[in-house]
């Protein structure tokens, strides 16, 4: 790294002590959302210093409003900034005991900012599955800005801060019946369990965090959720209180910016987000996943599917008569919750495919179109019931567009069965799914314009069944496989995805903590 | 009497002052934004034209969100904030 030539003295700098030093600006959101992780690292073993490139008052708000505990120090008429050059803010510079430059790291990147906590003897500070990001590029440096100025930011802003404000308490009039003014306010067209003072307190009781803290920002409108407020919709949606344990960690996973929810809730397609529960806590809350799993058979499925969608409504804003402008909708915006039937589950479970262990309870967020259901029950040979299922994939989204959808195929205990007898495993099924699935090229005509046809440059052509194809899916890996339901009915599933990757919406699965 | 915790989002959306309209394109600065859907840089790519030839606008910034689907990245929009008028290309 440049030694930093003639730079000005870094305000309370001390020699003989490693620094980690931070430029920033108020307005910028990758810089709310990174300076507070540095508030783990312990002064003893290193010095933090934030140098604002803003004013006194936006800085200060900045403290106060993301609890930062470091000391910030004004970086006046960017001298500093123009000495150490950083094209970017955030950028976090390692000085050694005697200032010079030892590393650099600039953005947020957890994976960075774990390596400079390494490099001064600290245990990792940015954990994964907290909500954010692994990574995210951050905005130009002041300095570096045509007209150097201060903050253009409104002073009481609020930034991407960690406590939240309490949340009101309304007071209803003694002739109000309850029921109906909670449902016309914040019901989701069905009564709603008011949330009174003493049922949210006692959901907020359990999460053991104070009622204000911010987990998440809901899109579209970015209100904070904070405890106390999904407390109220748990509330409203008839959960027990044990169940926060369940929905703080899905909130942070519906809003992880891979899984994209904005994009969801402001769709005209049908996605709504199917929740998908593994592991132990299945049986500690009593989540269902045999008969009628897609069904109204359990409370912990529907309460907590419907707690989700209270808070998508009442904090994100997304109402199904407003901005949610989705064409036909889902059924399962009241709710969609399921769990995996593990033990008719020959293979691993979803979630240790997705990389977690067994006994760690997980919830799974996937973009999805209402089910559709694939009959099977005269078929021997567990190929052929692997085919069957292959004409459902391949009208997911729409039968001639292909390499963008993604799949979820719920398999019956009964189908399970056969296939698993015939020497299947989970990866051959979704190999045998992913090259068996094809559209046949005779039905692609330029003249007609179909959705699908315009991309058709692109496929990759196979042969299936002795015909010409276009390949339906990408990789095995659009396709998962997740075993549920009753254990009478050769019935499985396909569940089609909405817009996939990087463009569209990523599946997340998070980790949910041990009871 | 019954006292309930609001469930929802309570904060109130400030009402921004929008800048003055612009009395001439003239010798401006207009940003065009292609929000990634199929058919807008057609639409654009002629609004372009006629700002340049028609009114005269000193410089014409065509910018494109990497995907419809998501807000703007950070870098688009500070490259949109210095421009005198922005026109975004949005819908099918």
């Amino acid at each position: 790294m440049p030694q930093v030539q003639n730079a000005p003295a870094i305000p309370g700098f001390q020699s003989g002590k490693k620094a980690v030093v931070v430029f920033f600006e108020t307005d910028c959101p990758t810089c709310q959302l990174a300076l507070p992780y540095l508030n783990s690292l312990t002064q003893d073993s290193v010095q933090v210093i934030g140098l604002s490139q803003d004013d006194e008052r936006s800085t200060r708000d900045f403290v106060s409003q993301l609890k930062i505990s470091y000391p910030v120090e004004l970086d006046s008429g960017l001298k500093i900034s123009r000495a150490y050059d950083p094209h970017n803010v955030p950028t976090f510079y390692l000085l050694d005991e005697s200032g010079q430059v030892e590393k650099t790291l600039v953005g947020f990147d957890k994976q960075g900012l774990n390596e400079l906590a390494a490099a001064v003897g600290h245990t990792p500070i940015a954990l994964p599955d907290d909500g954010a990001p692994a990574w995210k590029p951050g905005c130009s440096s002041r300095h570096l800005e045509p007209e150097a100025q201060g903050s253009t930011q409104e002073s009481g802003a609020k930034l991407l801060r960690r406590i939240g404000d309490p949340a009101s308490r309304i007071t209803l009039r003694d002739e109000e019946d309850p029921f109906e003014y909670c449902r016309k306010q914040f019901g989701d067209a069905l009564p709603v369990v008011p949330p009174t003072v003493e049922k949210v307190e006692a959901m907020v009781k359990a999460t053991g965090l104070a009622p204000e803290t911010v987990i998440a920002r809901v899109p579209p409108f970015y209100g904070e959720a904070t405890v106390e407020k999904i407390a109220a919709n748990a509330v409203m949606a008839g959960c027990v209180p044990e169940m926060m344990r369940v929905l703080l960690p899905l909130l942070r996973a519906a809003c992880d910016e891979r899984f994209n929810i904005h994009g969801v809730q402001a769709t005209t397609h049908f996605a709504a987000p199917l929740v998908m529960i593994n592991g132990p806590v299945r049986q500690e809350l009593g989540f269902w996943s045999k008969q009628n799993v897609f069904s109204n058979v359990a409370r912990a499925n529907s309460s907590l599917g419907r707690a989700f969608q209270l808070i998508l409504l009442n904090i994100g804003g997304g109402r199904p008569d407003g901005i949610d402008m989705s064409a036909l909708g889902n059924p399962g915006k009241f709710s969609f919750c399921i769990a995996e039937n593990e033990e008719e589950n020959p293979w691993e479970p979803f979630h240790v495919t997705r990389g977690l262990n067994r006994g760690q309870s997980a919830v799974s967020l996937f973009a999805a179109e209402p089910p559709r259901g694939v009959s099977e029950h005269t078929a021997p040979a567990g190929k052929t019931v692997l085919e069957t299922i292959s004409f459902a994939l391949a009208t997911v989204w729409s039968y001639r567009t292909c390499l963008m959808p993604e799949a979820i195929v719920v398999l019956c205990p009964e189908h399970v069965k056969t296939i698993h007898r015939d020497g299947f495993t989970k990866e051959q099924v979704r190999q045998y799914l992913f090259e068996n699935t094809g559209i046949p090229v005779r039905y692609y005509s330029k003249e007609e314009r179909a959705e699908g046809t315009q991309f058709a440059a692109n496929y990759k052509e196979i042969t299936v069944r002795g015909e010409k194809c276009y390949q339906k899916f990408r990789s095995p890996e659009s396709i998962s496989i997740f075993v549920a339901g009753g254990t009478a009915g050769k019935f499985s599933a396909v569940v089609g995805s909405w817009s996939t990757g990087p463009a569209g919406s990523q599946m997340v699965t998070y980790p949910i903590p041990d009871k | 009497m019954v006292v309930i915790v609001h469930p929802g989002n309570e904060s109130v959306p400030k009402a921004a002052t929008p800048p003055a309209r612009l009395a001439s394109l003239k010798g401006k600065k207009i940003g065009l934004l292609d929000i990634s859907k199929p058919g807008g840089s057609f639409f654009l790519d002629r609004l372009e034209e006629i700002l340049r030839t028609k009114y005269g606008a000193a410089e014409v910034l065509r910018t494109k969100k990497p995907t419809f689907s998501k807000n703007a990245p950070q870098q688009i929009i500070e490259q949109l904030r210095a421009m005198d008028a922005v026109v975004e290309g949005l819908a099918d």
